[in-house]
């Protein structure tokens, strides 16, 4: 299970969050676990580059990308491969969305189309489509495969 | 509950209610000022309409027709609240035929409600007018994305899938709603009904409509189980027109390039079977199965992977049924070798999965041809260039699936990987089909290369080298994973062992089937990093090299060792892990110890792992007994090194579990390891050098100094407790009576004796005795309290020898004698030597008495010996009851086995074998005694997984001679723990070797750092929902003119958000409420801007009126338009109006959604502390009150915040 996908500001302001499975009362606890381990391990990590942490049975990918950090957090087959499948599908989602590594100011001002876009990648806990081109013309309400 | 007919206000009927929405019923004030109108119907109920006038207070003020198309200038960076955002949509929809609204909706509308967590689902009417009436795409897959948010809204509050901003429970709200709000029964059937339809809708220019209409009826939640078995209903509908599979068409792996209709039928197979994987499992449905294998021939990618995941679900509980359903798929050039170069590593990972399931399953046994057909797949997996898919097939080879296999599965496991070789079978797959023809003349250059990886190789070759590449791979996923796979290769080859699997010999040779290319590495890995970043040379180097396992794992593990020098904490607790697994316990701990040492003291470990670390000695020791001592060396290191950061129950249980799984031998040995802590030199504050030394504590800080003491107390105990059954000396045991001749030697020569006799719990008390002078106040308490324990248990000499100490102690007589030995901690040893007196004269009296009524027994037996008489009943009546009288005392100090113990000695026991068979007393109390039945249980690791209790009864069964079926030794070492609740511990291993645990990590307390930036919520209030300025549109901004009101209350908003900070929401005291917000009030103040002519009225505290008063005025101010604010100074400051308590009593249950916030039931007695205004509440359609309980309620919580609504005031 992809239990949370979540995305902050570099001063550890969620942006947007996605849960699964997760107890409401453990999200509190997820969120400042994950912020507090992007605010003591992301300053000065390179776009894209993968760090991973795990609690327990529970794996967390992370990431920077311009100005947000991204966290994948899952357990069972979503380990830390299959998570930094998922990021990765997530980075190049948003890059296209923003066309280039975004501001905190782009993010926002993407953030509709953002929204769909994971919508399309992170399906009722399971990674769903990975190919850009794909998400692209989902979100698009046009079909996967188009003629 | 409808926003726009619900105020009455409106003079300009709205269209969204015209057409959509249920019809308005009338409030009786069609026109004019609202608010007085409202207000004067204030009965109970109306007070409750106060939450939703809440949350709609900013649109209700913004709905003045009159002002509608005007947007002021200096509105511009206004937030947008939800209500809003709302009543746009509604707006919006009505005209959704104009491309201007259509732009507002992608552009500014839907964009921003995606903030919230849940949409209330008054707006479902709305968004299905817009589904079924607007062209656009991009506003009907808004459409599609909400709608979806509505039927997976779980209706609780904040306990939507999304996240986000919290919303009300809208089913709540509009339950109360005097007026008749929406819920969400009223219309998720709506909505059903119309996705149905279009999931259903055949037209080919319909069809991507069709799949997001399906996509979004998934998230129904799967409790309803009419809209379940309509889904399955649609799904299966779907996939009988287009789920049979067609006559392959060549291009099938790139997608481009087939004919409208096999796309269209490709994208139908896709949306139906991602739906059916989000579809509960239906494992005795043919027509499922069916579906699930026909979807492995689909040519969409993810719907392989998806197939082959419910495939391999299914085969977890009838891999028989799967397995023959699959039939010659498996086969070689079957549809699963496809998949083997299907590019979608997560269906590749299904497919392991999938083989291990039927290769791995007992019902097939007698088709051992099946079997070697996915085992055969299952093994070419290990050449999969992706690491995902390698490591998988690598933990399935190994037994390794979910956390319940059976240690056997886990043996033959290793002994696959070990043993076994990988034959690729000759025919090419079918991702070559097209070049099937050329197959056997020209080789292509992918021919050349995967006939070289297609030579026959040992598995465990194959796998160790791609390990080894992984090894030096930079990216951290990919060294946790790999040293995640060591870990589970150490599992199996552990259970290999422990099992004593025959041919497990390491030092034979592996096949040699391979010829030691070199070139190796980069054909199974062509991502593998170039020769230049190699750190370690190639297993297969040395030329003619014959190839053991053992070579190949200690070369591995060379590499695992170096891994240790990552960056990453988390990767070096994995590879740590990783080392205690692959540690043998034969071999030399040496380096792994050294490790361990060195890395505890980089104090930026956090303690969780640390813990994890501490419970897989547990682990490992569950799986190998044999490793006690080790393990406990280890253990060792975290005791002196990490005293602060790790679970001191878990560690002591450790020392239990190993204390007894050292057998007979290596008790002397494990006792040393634990107790040996007592013999280092204490911390010298501020020394860091040796800090790697194993033989040196360090307690840098207070706290751990602290922590370390707390665990040399432990020590101290653990000593006092099982000295005896590491020396297998008990009182009761030994033959020699009191009052030989040993009695008659002087102290030296006594302990000459003793030590002789038995150096391990000579050695022992030497510490005890030591600890008793030299230790802190706390130590010395302990240490004299487990003295007397020996005391009690031992026979002689060592009981004479510990009264004698203790008497001396006592007096303080010996300090001098012992003053030499011990550094001094500073304390003053007080006036009384020892200061120990008063805690000793108890213990004393015991032995005293003891003593005394041996030397009495001894007389009387004399007596009677020299009387030639018997013992009359009533005299042995006598001594029976001063037996017991002295195991009563006896057991208040420490646990005896009543039924052996004899106080008045040895020569004893005949007397009161005689009286006891006379009266027909059963001597057996003590093994009934609930205490030691207690103490047993206690201790077994689980009743059902009874392993280790097993192996610890075995092992001290086959020590012990002795025919009760509890061994003494046992029972008494187990219910002499008593005292140390280690239950918490024994959950948390038992948690650990179940593999559990998803429950959130608890943040240390150091993240408590109050950030000073924005928070989270603050964000969304600034930046996101604040209108962009090129993209003003007028409807957003109608009827704000009156931006005083308007600005106010959003700018309390604002502020509020400025208080919630993150860190600050686990405390729950509200004192943080006042503190945050006023901390944070600079930030409200950004928005002065806004804040329009009347804010300086605000800036005062608003006199207190009531909270009726209170509401009154929020639910008018934003209506009334006028500008005077004068309704929202009460909370335009973001300030509790604090220092007024009242009572009250709670209207409704309330289940709390935040730390902060209280849980109430309905009628329950409250004190209203608080009221805690704010635009966060308001946002989220209330206001909140702190209130506080008469007692503690369910959660244990006592005070906290809840919707002012929920409460009235007496």
């Amino acid at each position: 299970m992809l239990l949370a996908v979540l995305i902050a500001n570099s001063e550890g302001n969620i942006l947007v969050e996605r849960f699964n499975g997760v107890p409401a009362e453990e999200r509190l606890h997820w969120r400042s676990f994950l912020v507090k381990l992007g605010v003591e391990n992301l300053r000065g990590v390179k776009n894209e580059e993968l760090l991973v942490a795990n609690h327990k049975s529970v794996y967390i990918v992370y990431t920077v990308l311009g100005d947000v950090s991204i966290f994948v957090v899952g357990k069972d087959e979503y380990d830390e491969l299959a998570l930094s499948e998922a990021i990765f599908v997530i980075t190049s989602a948003l890059k296209d969305v923003c066309g280039k590594p975004p501001t905190e100011r782009l993010f926002l001002d993407k953030y509709g189309k953002i929204c769909l876009c994971l919508d399309e990648i992170v399906w009722k806990g399971l990674l769903e489509n990975t190919d850009k081109d794909r998400i692209k013309r989902l979100i698009r309400l046009k079909p996967p495969t188009d003629f | 509950m409808d926003l726009i007919t619900s105020d009455g206000s409106s003079s300009k009927p709205s269209p969204a209610s015209s057409t959509t929405a249920p019809p308005p019923i009338d409030s009786g004030a069609p026109a004019g000022p609202p608010v007085p109108a409202v207000a004067e119907r204030k009965s109970k109920k109306g007070t409750l309409m106060q939450i939703q006038s809440d949350t709609i207070s900013a649109a209700k003020a913004a709905f003045n027709p009159v002002r509608a198309n005007i947007m002021p200038q200096r509105q511009k960076k206004k937030p947008v609240s939800y209500a809003q955002l709302a009543r746009s949509i509604h707006e919006l929809a009505a005209t959704s035929d104009q491309k201007s609204s259509q732009r507002q909706l992608v552009h500014n509308v839907f964009p921003k409600l995606a903030v919230y967590n849940s949409v209330d689902p008054s707006l479902a009417p709305s968004l299905l007018m817009l589904d079924q009436q607007c062209e656009d795409r991009t506003v009907l897959r808004y459409v599609y994305y909400y709608l979806a948010r509505i039927l997976s809204d779980s209706g609780s509050q904040g306990l939507s899938p999304g996240g986000g901003i919290p919303t009300p429970n809208w089913d709540a709200l509009a339950d109360i709603d005097a007026v008749g709000g929406v819920t969400r029964a009223d219309v998720v059937p709506r909505v059903v009904e119309r996705l149905t339809s279009e999931a259903l809708n055949e037209e080919v220019e319909f069809h991507p409509r069709r799949l997001q209409a399906l996509k979004a009826l998934t998230y129904a939640p799967s409790s309803n189980s009419e809209i379940l078995s309509k889904l399955y209903e649609i799904v299966f509908s779907i996939l009988e027109k287009v789920g049979e599979p067609q006559k392959r068409k060549k291009g099938i792996f790139g997608i481009k390039g087939g004919d409208k209709e096999s796309i269209i039928r490709s994208n139908l197979q896709y949306a139906a079977i991602s739906a059916l994987r989000r579809l509960p499992l239906d494992p005795g449905n043919p027509a499922f199965l069916h579906r699930a294998v026909q979807g492995v021939l689909f040519s969409d990618p993810v719907a392989v992977r998806h197939s082959l995941e419910i495939l391999s679900e299914l085969a977890s509980k009838d891999p028989y049924a799967v397995a023959m359903a699959l039939g010659k798929h498996a086969q070689s050039g079957g549809a699963l070798q496809d998949v083997l170069h299907l590019h979608d590593v997560l269906a590749r990972v299904a497919l392991a999965k999938l083989c291990h399931t039927v290769s791995r399953a007992r019902v097939l046994d007698e088709r051992p041809d099946i079997k070697s057909q996915f085992n055969s797949v299952l093994y070419q997996l290990l050449l999969d260039p992706s690491e995902r898919v390698c490591f998988e097939a690598i933990l399935c080879v190994l037994g390794k699936f979910d956390n319940s296999e059976r240690t056997d599965e886990r043996a033959a496991g290793w002994y696959r990987l070990s043993r076994e070789i990988l034959k690729v079978p000759d025919t090419p797959s079918v991702k070559d089909s097209g070049s099937d023809e050329k197959d056997a003349g020209t080789q292509k250059a992918t021919k050349d290369k995967s006939s070289k990886t297609r030579r026959p190789q040992p598995l465990i070759k194959l796998v160790m080298r791609r390990l080894e590449s992984s090894f030096r791979s930079f990216s951290r996923p990919v060294l946790h994973a790999a040293s995640r796979v060591v870990q589970e290769m150490g599992k199996s080859r552990a259970a290999a062992f422990a099992l004593g699997l025959q041919d497990i010999d390491e030092g034979a040779e592996v096949n040699t089937y391979s010829d030691n290319n070199d070139s190796y590495d980069s054909d199974i890995n062509p991502t593998a990093p170039s020769e230049g970043t190699r750190r370690v040379p190639p297993v297969s180097n040395g030329i003619g090299a014959k190839d053991t396992i053992a070579s190949l794992l200690a070369s591995l593990m060379e590499v695992v060792r170096t891994t240790v020098a990552c960056e990453c904490v988390y990767v070096r607790a994995m590879v740590i892990k990783a080392l205690i697994w692959m540690q043998s316990p034969y071999e030399s701990f040496d380096e792994l110890e050294s490790i361990i040492a060195s890395e505890l003291s980089d104090p930026s470990w956090p303690a969780t792992l640390l813990n994890d670390i501490l419970l897989t000695l547990h682990a490992r020791f569950k799986a190998t007994p044999d490793m006690a001592v080790t393990l406990l060396e280890i253990a060792r290191i975290f005791a002196t090194k990490v005293p602060g950061k790790i679970d001191a129950d878990v560690l002591q249980l450790l020392w239990k579990t190993c204390l007894v799984g050292a057998g007979p031998e290596g008790k002397h040995t494990a006792l040393e390891a634990v107790t040996i802590v007592l013999d280092l030199p204490p911390p010298q504050p501020g020394s860091v050098s040796g800090l790697t030394s194993i033989d040196r504590v360090s307690a840098s800080d207070p706290k751990s100094a602290l922590a370390l003491q707390k665990l040399v107390q432990a020590a101290v105990w653990f000593l006092g407790e099982n000295a005896n059954y590491a020396a297998s000396e008990y009182a009761w045991e030994s033959a020699t009576p009191p009052g030989t001749a040993l009695m008659m030697l002087d102290a030296d020569k006594m302990v000459a004796a003793a030590s002789s006799r038995n150096p391990t719990l000579a050695g022992a008390l030497t510490r005890l005795q030591r600890c008793a002078f030299s230790g802190s106040w706390e130590i010395r308490i302990v240490a004299a309290q487990a003295l007397t324990t020996m005391a009690i248990r031992s026979g002689e000499p060592y009981r004479l020898q510990i009264y004698e100490f203790l008497h001396t102690l006592a007096q303080g007589g010996v300090q001098s004698q012992f003053s030499d030995m011990h550094t001094s901690n500073g304390e003053d040893q007080g006036a009384s030597g020892t200061g120990l007196g008063s805690l000793i004269s108890p213990m004393l009296k015991v032995l005293d008495e003891m003593y005394s009524a041996q030397d009495e027994l001894i007389k009387e037996m004399r007596n009677h010996d020299n009387a030639k008489k018997e013992w009359t009943d009533e005299e042995l009546k006598k001594l029976y009851e001063t037996h017991e009288r002295l195991l009563d005392l006896v057991s208040l100090f420490c646990y005896v086995p009543r039924a052996k113990y004899l106080p008045l000695g040895p020569t004893s026991a005949k007397l009161i074998d005689i009286y006891r068979t006379r009266h027909n007393i059963s001597a057996s109390t003590g093994l009934s005694d609930p205490a030691v039945a207690t103490g047993i249980s206690d201790l077994i690791y689980e009743a059902s997984k009874a392993r280790v209790p097993d192996l610890i009864y075995e092992t001290t069964k086959k020590k012990s001679a002795e025919p009760d079926a509890l061994d003494d030794d046992l029972v008494n070492f187990w219910a002499a723990n008593l005292a140390d609740d280690g239950a918490p511990a024994m959950n948390r291993v038992n948690e650990f070797l179940a593999g559990a645990g998803t429950d959130a990590p608890d943040v240390e307390e150091e993240n408590i750092i109050s950030r000073p930036s924005m928070s989270y919520d603050d964000m969304w209030a600034k930046t996101l929902l604040e209108t962009t300025e090129t993209e003003e549109y007028d409807a957003r901004s109608s009827g704000s003119s009156s931006p005083d009101s308007i600005g106010s209350v959003e700018t309390s908003i604002s502020s509020h958000f400025g208080g919630m900070n993150y860190p600050s929401l686990f405390s729950s005291k509200p004192s943080t409420h006042g503190s945050s917000q006023s901390k944070e009030r600079p930030g409200g103040s950004r928005y002065g801007a806004y804040e329009g002519p009347s804010s300086p009225i605000r800036e005062e505290p608003p006199p207190y009126s009531s909270p009726e008063h209170r509401r009154y005025e929020s639910f008018e101010n934003p209506l009334a338009g006028s500008g005077s604010g004068s309704g929202s100074h009460s909370f335009s400051d973001g300030r509790p109006s604090s220092g007024n308590s009242q009572f009250g009593a709670a209207l409704y249950d309330f289940t709390a959604g935040g730390d902060d916030e209280l849980s109430i039931t309905a009628g329950e007695e409250l004190e209203i502390e608080d009221e805690v205004d704010g635009w966060y509440y308001f946002a989220n359609g209330r206001a909140a009150a702190q209130v506080k309980k008469k007692r503690p309620g369910r959660d244990g919580k006592l005070a906290g915040l809840v919707p002012v609504l929920y409460v009235s005031p007496s």
